[in-house]
């Protein structure tokens, strides 16, 4: 029984492993994304010659860097839904709770490591650029900083993806994400509270803070992130099950 | 077999389905046949897990399809068309699919060879004329050899060396012992093909027998299927 469920298991991994990485738009907006990051990272890097501040230098672009996770989320589920794909899935992979969150696995497996080159290449080149001018950094920090980035890209990609599956649509989920992130959360950031998904996914990244009262700790924002993400792909496996195709 | 049990399909205030019945069974090919609009693809699309009724059951060998073990081994299924992602060429299609039933690369190239789509195989989708597109759908319902097929409108778009090709493909299925059930308001490219037929009319079976108990005293089934679902028809089940 364990070997014939673990089978099932491997067989829709790499169904849905297959999907993504046959599927152009996601290598687009991968090297989109990538190509963006190093432009951001130069142009932070540039401004920050003077401060030497080589992880805020790194990791600037990370805002902009969310918008192409996002994206990746999006793209992997709501594609289900152009050419009439979802029968196939569907017939292919009746089990609707399982086939979601196998999808979303596969999902993590390109995202962690895109998110690390990404923030990992961004870093290393802000070290190289201000190396004369940087304080040097504790490798634990820079580790930590990395971990978080990696973390975050990769939880925001699993909240497009929860997204995609709950509007079924491209536009609709990316216009509300965006909406969110590049917004309402700037404009009326003061007015939010820290544990919203973006803020408290900042603080997985973010060197800590030097107010200590106004904010969050590494592991809060780290704790916080995942159940947000939870709750979207909870809320999104349970309209696929209960939804028509 | 496939057990369609007093179905029952409401959407808001309209009634898709009310409380259909019947079977199809193994060795046969069931022609379940209906104007536009009537609940052929309703019907099938609960049979296959994708919609849920509400009320009645659509079995296969007596289960949901969703708590079947080899959904792709079982059933193979063709809905309008090609079921597959524009921007993907029908051979990551297919070997997506064939990932998902546990069967080799090389299965790919036979269905693709069957279907007669091999040289195309590395285009995308999206290029595949409306035959072409019928013809990888129908790729991936016969990917896991199944015992059962059920192909919505399967004539639709193809041309007709496709249609007399798919004609002997499906009475050989089902001179093999499977079980064939396939939907078409296409009377007239049908009746060659059925040994059973089920006719539905706005979401009620108005008749189900053998092609001969069906047609009747008409001359053909087509004119029997205007007669049972013409506007003044009355029940004649």
């Amino acid at each position: 029984m364990n070997i014939q469920a673990g089978r099932k298991f491997t067989r829709i991994l790499g169904a849905e492993w297959g999907k993504l990485v046959t599927l152009p738009a996601v290598w687009l907006i991968l090297a989109g994304t990538f190509v963006a990051q190093w432009v951001l990272t130069a142009a932070y890097t540039s401004v920050a010659l003077q401060e030497g501040a080589i992880l805020s230098a790194g990791l600037a672009s990370m805002r902009y860097l969310q918008a192409g996770f996002m994206m990746l989320g999006v793209t992997a589920t709501a594609s289900e839904y152009t050419g009439g794909q979802i029968r196939t899935t569907l017939t292919a992979l009746p089990w609707r709770g399982l086939q979601l969150s196998v999808k979303h696995l596969a999902l993590v497996m390109i995202a962690v490591p895109a998110a690390f080159l990404m923030a990992a290449s961004g870093v290393l080149y802000a070290s190289l650029m201000l190396r004369d001018t940087a304080v040097g950094l504790e490798p634990d920090l820079i580790a930590a900083s990395l971990a978080g980035a990696t973390g975050y890209l990769t939880f925001t990609a699993l909240l497009g993806a929860a997204a995609g599956a709950i509007w079924r649509r491209t536009t609709p989920a990316l216009v509300i994400l965006l909406g969110y992130y590049f917004i309402v959360s700037p404009l009326a950031g003061a007015y939010l509270p820290d544990y919203l998904p973006d803020t408290a996914g900042y603080y997985m990244y973010a060197p800590p803070s030097a107010d200590p009262h106004n904010a969050l700790t590494r592991m809060q924002g780290t704790g916080i992130s995942i159940l947000w993400t939870l709750l979207f792909i909870t809320a999104a496996i349970l309209l696929y099950r209960k939804r028509d195709a | 077999m496939l057990t369609i049990n007093n179905l029952v399909k409401r959407r808001g205030t309209q009634e898709i389905l009310s409380g259909i019945s019947f079977e199809a069974r193994p060795g046969r090919v069931t022609g379940f046949l209906g104007p536009n609009g009537a609940g052929k693809s309703s019907t099938l699309r609960i049979l296959l897990g994708l919609d849920h009724a509400t009320s009645g059951s659509a079995l296969i060998h007596g289960k949901p399809f969703a708590e079947l073990q080899h959904p792709l081994r079982t059933v193979g299924a063709a809905l309008d068309g090609s079921g597959a992602h524009p921007m993907r060429t029908g051979r990551a299609h297919l070997r997506w699919i064939a990932c998902a039933a546990g069967l080799p690369r090389s299965r790919v190239e036979e269905v693709l060879d069957v279907v007669g789509l091999t040289k195309a195989a590395g285009t995308r989708v999206k290029q595949y004329s409306l035959g072409m597109g019928r013809r990888l759908g129908i790729a991936a319902a016969l990917l896991a050899d199944p015992e059962l097929l059920v192909l919505d409108e399967p004539v639709n778009g193809l041309d007709p060396e496709g249609i007399r090709w798919i004609r002997t493909f499906l009475r050989q299925r089902a001179e093999a012992g499977n079980t064939v059930l396939l939907s078409s308001h296409l009377m007239g490219e049908l009746a060659e093909t059925v040994d059973d037929v089920v006719i539905i009319k706005q979401g009620r079976i108005v008749a189900d027998g053998t092609l001969e108990e069906v047609t009747g005293s008409h001359s053909t089934l087509e004119q029997a299927f205007f007669a049972l679902t013409s506007e003044h028809a009355g029940d004649l089940r």
